[in-house]
């Protein structure tokens, strides 16, 4: 390689093994940057079709940018037991555990999956890179942590018909693998590892395979899901479903314990609405002292989800002589949201859902207020004024199909 | 002339601080005279065309730390200061190289291309910095407190500070006293592993002061050099349009502006005391000012040992003064050039020249460039901070045609012998030679060559030693002992006569607070 | 199992004291020394048959007054002792400059040299003393918990006052001044005789990784002065050999019923829900005991002992990033016959030598710890041993002891060996003979440790004899981290009581004494 070339336009992103496909496909040409890939945000000029794969047909997104690290050794579960707030000793093999971990004052840092690949061989996937800190906290482990981002790449595929398409493409049935277990099969000739995950809170799949194979599986996953509606998907039908899901997002409704420059802006895990997974009756992990000191003072913050209600905020609008206005895509700007005239939280992320036809947002709320149908406001602008509008805290997921958690048989 | 009042002040040098100084006076409608030795304003910050069409910033050559409110409050936009930023930090290595760019993500990459540890260690440390940055800018602003018997308003401004690091994170704390400290080397292991990285970065360590990168207390250098800020933006390094001298251009409009009036060639030879009171400045020539008070913007050395009779000042405080560090230790090569450098690294044109490019491949590179200079030679194989300002503002040369300018360390100013012509070209040579290793067209494509040595400095500038910041910024010489505990508010020993260079709080670089900040004591206590 | 109130880990001067005066304060103790007896560092051992050596120090700079009131270590034996000449510098033409606790005496030997300086002397004496006056009460303190310093941290500091009322805040500010100073500077400012120069810079330098022209080498030089009565190069011996500094305090713990236990090296600290309950031996005993203080270094009381896994991540980092760099070596040689210093007469015999010619080949000497090879020419301070000490050597015989900097722990080119060892014996002998004429041929054997031989026998990581570089970013607050300053540590019950504790190296006790304080106020 000619050091000329490495510092080339082309190369100062990153693109992923699908690059030559989704390019193609792009029709809209609309990128967005993540973790430094060039990643589709919609491939037709709206992402309205897309958004609707994701709930009727099978969406299809390349997820390669995601950080990968296998992590190996004797001593492999119990430094994932200690590194995340989830109790990695009742994992078993072939089972996927969605996890946050949090530095020694309880902050999150992170969240992702751990996939149990072998008794002692996890594949832990994050947001953010995490090498660092992870290396870091395996002194004195008997563990080999590498990094799997560029050596692994996958696909998500996500809807109502994505099993039909698997059971399509694999040599085993996907029929009896159940909601955040994975599996390793084949399509043809080439292995690959499908786990029941993925960032929709729908039925959907995640397929793991060699960056070499990457074309292979796309072109023979379009191929047999032609019939079933399979859709090439980008970010903004993801952000809409992940919402509806009621899944947080790094650097959108939370900021990196590791990257916060100021207390304030760390977040624990009962902070983010992950109060769930942690498992303070662990022996001990990283965090737990302060979590546990956290959990029985209450913590300040709650993660909740908000409804803006229809017809005040339809009411500002037709008071300006305009028609509701919605937001075409999710947005990420912090909102500021009222109790009376005092700001009781901020909101940072929200859609439109047009599977329910409801205006929903995810919104940090202090504790005293994140009670179910707590009455609070939710600033907006009509016409250039600030309005507040009545929002009610409801329960997340706001869509929760049953399909997303059963089995055909 | 003499008896007759003429000036509310005199300030003695034309440098970017006695400019500042002149515009906060007259701002504050005081009447004002700056006088400058040479023909051209700007003391270090000066540009000057020494070969026909090529521009050379002779002496200092980017701006980072210059105080946003002295831009704002002077005017300095409206007066010509136009700052454009440096994009990159390219390190050329044997065979490869290392870029930091503005696009972190670019950044992170290519830090990743040689340690993954690292690129994310990088996108921790600029934002640590940069808080360690703003936690040091309470100090920075106050003026510092008489140690010795402090006063009332001192000890408020003491306890201020402390309040102010009470409220600091014992992680902050932490990563302060060691940047007070450390090592420039010793502070950057502890976050990186990749050598030239950690080289590059620590070289902003070593400008300027005469200790390696390994040398404890070359961390606050960096440190210094991470409080500059453009645009609310930390450590962004920029290139003045028309180079330094510009800035100082600038500084003098605005003054002017002010109703201040400035002389060049006209060297002042001494201060005129009398009953223990500055009343007064004597030229070279025989011609004599009088005003209220006088501002000295030079050295302290200079200040102190030449401006004023040693039987004017207490000894202890004369004693202070000559134990000043004061060690000129770079030098400067400016470059005309017929075409463009063509890196081995990165052949071509491409935007790695539009930023700083460093000659800093290792702590050794750097550590035997120190080893050369502590032991009374200049360095055979130098490090250099590398810019090339006809990139960024085409005026600087004719058309087709570049300048480069080398900053190089170490150029000692107490070389064994002495400097004369002879070792000015052989340290020449030397700079040329190192960067051929990388820039093998170099040599076919001077067309001057301009070497400045410390002695160069010295005389031409009146730098003492040829220290571009007035004195060392050891631990020991800052804050409330900058330039001399008990005398480091902008006052001295004799009544009304000031000081406001860069051997004063809080120290070297082109950031006018020196000047600005004595303009204001002295606007405090102006009766 | 047995159960005890507080463990003590570590059988030198420091957990000594800390265990006797635990002892003395009522509690049950228990001592755990890895090796055959107590003493660490101070330790007097047998080198080559017949010949005995201080392993390590051959002089103490100064002790803590406190420990030797407190435990009443005078009349448990102690006896300690100053030679007239506590150092010599020597020239290379015989020159010497000899400095005297007799500070007139001193300028006189330096009036030789240089008249100038000579009649700066005792100005500086008392510049330096009147520094050392405000750390001597700085190291009485535990130190405060920064930023956030509280009241009854501002009430210790009022220890201070009394210096400052003494010397003005001139003092205070010299203090300030001269801390973060490099010893040229420093030297700049005083001296113009080169040998006077680098005599002092030696001081600066004592057992540092840094050359002379390293900042904070002034901190290093007053530090060398903490209790020395304004004695530059102030030398106490203690007679018998260095040991019996430990012995001394040893047989105060006894008398308090601590239970000094040796060959009994603990492999673990057993540490439950974040605290620890008790320690695991070698021989697989464990014996119960919710107080631990260790007298080890950070390195091995959290990394070796408490183990990583039990470690949060903030303090592991602070851990990794504390700064060993042993960088000295000891080298003993057994002598048959008496050297002939040129220029010392027999009666000088019981001074400390040492070989620093210019202040330039103290630094060039360094230079070798910063490309991790063995210095040519190395900075060289020996004393015979034998003088004071007749039972060290057979009759007519002697031992001649040397201090050699600077050793790297860390060589570029591979790692110690014979044959390196080897080498730096002979660029010792080189250097030691310009000034011995015909050494080598005195030496019947010779004993070379080098900071990995310290590593291995003493436990000492990276072979730092301080348990810790004595630089400013490790000083006070921030020994051995900003964290655990106080002698306590993130682990419960566990405190630390070594030199790696302010108000670090150098055998004093103090690091043990102030230690106590914080253990028993809880």
């Amino acid at each position: 390689m000619s050091s000329s070339k490495r510092f080339a336009a082309e190369t100062q992103l990153n693109l992923s093994p699908f690059f030559e496909r989704t390019s193609k496909l792009n029709e809209s040409q609309e990128w967005r940057r993540w973790s430094g890939y060039l990643s589709a945000t919609n491939y037709e000029l709206t992402h309205e079709n897309e958004y609707f794969a994701i709930r009727t047909k099978a969406a299809l997104l390349d997820i390669t940018p995601l950080y990968k690290y296998i992590v190996e050794g004797p001593d492999a579960q119990a430094f994932l037991d200690r590194l995340v707030t989830r109790n990695i000793n009742i994992c078993k093999v072939g089972q996927v555990m969605y996890t946050p971990w949090c530095d020694e004052d309880g902050k999150q840092i992170d969240d992702g999956t751990v996939q149990r690949l072998t008794q002692d061989r996890f594949r832990i996937t994050s947001a953010e890179p995490n090498l660092e800190w992870i290396n870091h906290n395996a002194a004195g482990m008997d563990v080999t942590i590498s990094d799997d981002s560029k050596s692994t790449a996958s696909l998500a595929l996500q809807g109502p018909t994505s099993r039909d398409i698997l059971n399509a493409c694999a040599q085993d049935s996907l029929d009896t693998l159940k909601f955040f277990w994975m599996m390793d099969t084949q399509f043809s000739d080439i292995p690959v590892s499908i786990s029941r995950t993925g960032y929709t809170g729908d039925l959907g799949y995640e397929i793991w395979m060699k960056p070499d194979d990457a074309l292979a599986v796309w072109d023979l996953l379009l191929e047999k899901g032609k019939p079933f509606g399979i859709t090439p998907t980008g970010l903004h039908a993801l952000d809409m479903a992940r919402i509806e899901a009621g899944l947080i997002l790094l650097d959108v409704d939370y900021i990196s314990a590791r990257h916060a420059i100021i207390e304030s802006r760390k977040s624990s895990p009962f902070e983010l609405g992950l109060g769930w997974a942690v498992k303070l009756k662990k022996k001990d992990f990283i965090g737990k002292k302060a979590l546990e000191a956290e959990k029985s003072r209450k913590p300040e913050w709650k993660f909740v989800g908000l409804e803006i209600e229809w017809d005040p905020f339809e009411k500002l609008h037709r008071k300006a002589g305009l028609p509701p206005g919605l937001p075409c895509t999710a947005w990420r700007t912090s909102t500021p949201i009222y109790n009376g005239k005092k700001q009781v939280g901020y909101a940072t992320s929200g859609t439109w859902s047009p599977i329910l036809k409801r205006y929903i947002a995810l919104a940090h709320v202090k504790s005293e207020y994140a009670k179910e149908n707590t009455q609070l406001h939710f600033e907006l602008k009509v016409e250039h004024f600030r309005k507040l509008s009545p929002a009610r805290v409801v329960k997340t997921p706001f869509f929760d199909p049953e399909r997303k958690r059963s089995c055909p048989v | 002339m003499p008896g007759i009042k003429q000036y509310d002040a005199i300030i003695i040098g034309g440098g970017h601080n006695g400019l500042t100084a002149a515009a906060y006076l007259g701002r504050a409608g005081k009447k004002v005279l700056v006088l400058e030795r040479r023909h051209v304003l700007g003391g270090a910050a000066v540009t000057e065309e020494i070969f026909p069409g090529f521009k050379f910033t002779v002496c200092s050559y980017v701006v980072s730390l210059m105080k946003p409110n002295v831009m704002r409050e002077l005017m300095l936009p409206q007066f010509g200061l136009e700052l454009l930023p440096l994009e990159s930090t390219l390190t050329p290595l044997d065979g490869d190289y290392l870029i930091r760019t503005a696009d972190s993500d670019e950044t992170y990459r290519e830090i990743a291309r040689h340690s993954r540890k690292d690129a994310e260690a990088y996108m921790r440390f600029g934002p640590a910095m940069g808080q360690i940055g703003m936690s040091v800018r309470p100090i920075l602003e106050t003026i510092a407190p008489n140690a010795i018997r402090p006063s009332l308003s001192d000890l408020s401004a003491l306890k201020k500070l402390l309040n102010h690091f009470q409220s600091l994170s014992s992680e902050q704390f932490e990563y302060l006293t060691k940047l007070m400290t450390m090592s420039s080397a010793d502070f950057l292991d502890e976050w990186f592993e990749f050598e030239p990285l950690k080289a590059t970065m620590s070289a902003s360590g070593i400008i300027g002061t005469f200790m390696g990168p390994k040398s404890p207390g070359s961390a606050y250098v960096m440190l210094h050099h991470y409080m500059g800020d453009i645009d609310g933006a930390f450590r962004a390094w920029g290139f003045q349009r028309g180079g330094t001298g510009a800035v100082s251009m600038a500084i003098a409009r605005s003054a002017e502006h002010f109703g201040a009036d400035i002389m060049t060639e006209k060297a002042v030879s001494n201060v005129i005391v009398k009953n223990g009171r500055a009343v007064g400045v004597a030229l070279e020539n025989g011609d004599e000012f009088s005003a209220d008070i006088v501002i000295s913007g030079l050295d302290p050395k200079q200040t102190f040992l030449n401006m004023v009779d040693e039987n004017d000042l207490p000894a202890d405080f004369v004693d202070d003064i000559k134990n000043f560090r004061i060690r000129g230790s770079s030098g400067k090569v400016n470059l005309a050039l017929d075409g463009l450098p063509n890196f081995t690294c990165l052949p071509g044109e491409g935007h790695h020249l539009r930023g700083a490019i460093s000659i800093s491949p290792s702590y050794d590179h750097l550590e035997q460039a120190y080893d050369d200079a502590k032991y009374g030679h200049f360095s055979q194989k130098p490090f250099m901070d590398i810019i090339l300002p006809s990139i960024l503002d085409p005026e600087m040369a004719p058309p087709g045609k570049h300048v480069m300018s080398c900053f190089v360390q170490y150029a000692p100013y107490d070389i064994k012998g002495g400097w004369d012509d002879t070792k000015r070209e052989a340290f020449g040579d030397a700079v040329v030679n190192t960067l051929a290793r990388y820039v093998p067209n170099i040599k076919d494509i001077i067309l001057h060559r301009q070497v400045v040595t410390p002695a160069d400095m010295e005389t031409t500038f009146g730098l003492t030693e040829g220290n571009i910041f007035h004195g060392e910024l050891s631990l020991q010489q800052l804050f409330s002992f900058r330039p001399a505990v008990r005398w480091a508010d902008y006052t001295t020993p004799i009544k009304n006569y000031f000081q406001c260079g860069s051997g004063t709080h809080p120290g070297g670089g082109i950031t006018g607070s020196p000047g600005e900040m004595a303009a204001k004591k002295i606007l405090g206590i102006w009766k | 199992m047995s159960r005890t109130d507080i463990i003590v880990i570590g059988g030198g001067l420091n957990s000594l004291v800390a265990a006797a005066l635990l002892g003395q304060s009522g509690k049950k103790v228990t001592l755990l020394e890895a090796r055959g007896h107590i003493a660490g560092l101070s330790s007097t051992e047998e080198f080559a048959p017949g010949f005995t050596c201080n392993v390590i120090n051959d002089v103490v700079k100064w002790i803590d007054p406190r420990v030797i009131q407190k435990l009443n270590l005078v009349s448990r034996g102690l006896k300690l002792d100053s030679p007239e000449a506590v150092k010599i510098a020597l020239d290379i033409d015989g020159k010497h400059i000899t400095f005297y606790t007799d500070t007139e005496k001193t300028a006189h030997s330096i009036s030789t040299h240089n008249e100038n300086d000579g009649k700066k002397w005792h100005r500086f004496s008392e510049y330096i003393t009147k520094q050392t006056r405000f750390l001597e009460k700085l190291y009485d303190l535990t130190p405060p918990k920064v930023p956030n310093i509280g009241f009854g941290d501002a009430l210790d500091m009022s220890g201070l006052i009394t210096p400052l009322w003494k010397y003005g805040t001139r003092g205070l500010t010299d203090l300030m001044r001269t801390a973060p100073m490099m010893m040229p500077e420093l030297m700049d400012e005083w001296f113009e005789s080169e040998l006077l120069r680098a005599s002092i810079s030696t001081a600066g330098i004592h057992h540092l990784s840094f050359g002379p022209f390293a900042a904070g080498t002034g901190y290093n030089l007053l530090h060398q002065h903490v209790h020395s009565n304004g004695v530059i190069h102030n030398t106490v011996y203690i007679k018998g050999g260095t040991g019996e500094l430990a012995k001394a305090v040893k047989s105060a713990a006894e008398s308090y019923h601590v239970d000094v236990k040796t060959n009994a090296k603990v492999s673990s600290i057993i540490i439950e829900d974040g605290g620890c309950t008790g320690v695991q031996l070698e021989s697989g005993e464990t014996i119960a005991g919710n107080r631990i203080v260790s007298g080890l270094d950070p390195h091995n009381t959290f990394m070796k002992l408490v183990g990583p896994t039990h470690i949060n991540p903030r303090f592991l980092t602070q851990l990794k990033n504390i700064k060993y760099r042993g960088s000295i070596a000891r080298i003993h040689f057994a002598l048959n016959g008496l050297p002939n210093i040129k220029g010392i007469q027999k009666d000088q015999f019981d001074s400390v030598f040492s070989i620093a010619p210019s202040v330039e080949y103290l630094e060039r000497a360094s230079d070798s710890v910063k490309y991790g090879r063995l210095p040519e020419n190395p900075y060289v301070e020996f004393t015979i041993s034998s003088i004071l000490n007749p039972e060290f050597a057979p009759e007519g015989k002697h031992v001649l002891s040397a201090t050699v900097q600077y050793a790297p722990y860390s060589l570029r080119n591979g790692s110690w060996n014979d044959e390196l060892k080897h080498q730096l014996k002979n660029n010792v002998v080189k250097v030691l003979e310009s000034y011995i004429p015909a050494f080598s041929s005195l030496i019947e054997s010779a004993s070379v440790l080098t900071p990995v031989d310290l590593e291995n026998q003493f436990g000492l990581t990276e072979g730092n004899l301080n348990h810790g570089e004595m630089t400013l970013d490790q000083f006070f607050f921030m020994r051995p981290t900003i964290s655990t300053a106080q002698y306590k540590t993130p682990i419960k019950g566990l405190f630390l009581c070594g030199p790696g504790t302010h108000p670090g190296g150098g055998l004093h006790g103090a690091n043990g004494f102030n230690a106590v304080r914080g253990i028993l106020k809880k």
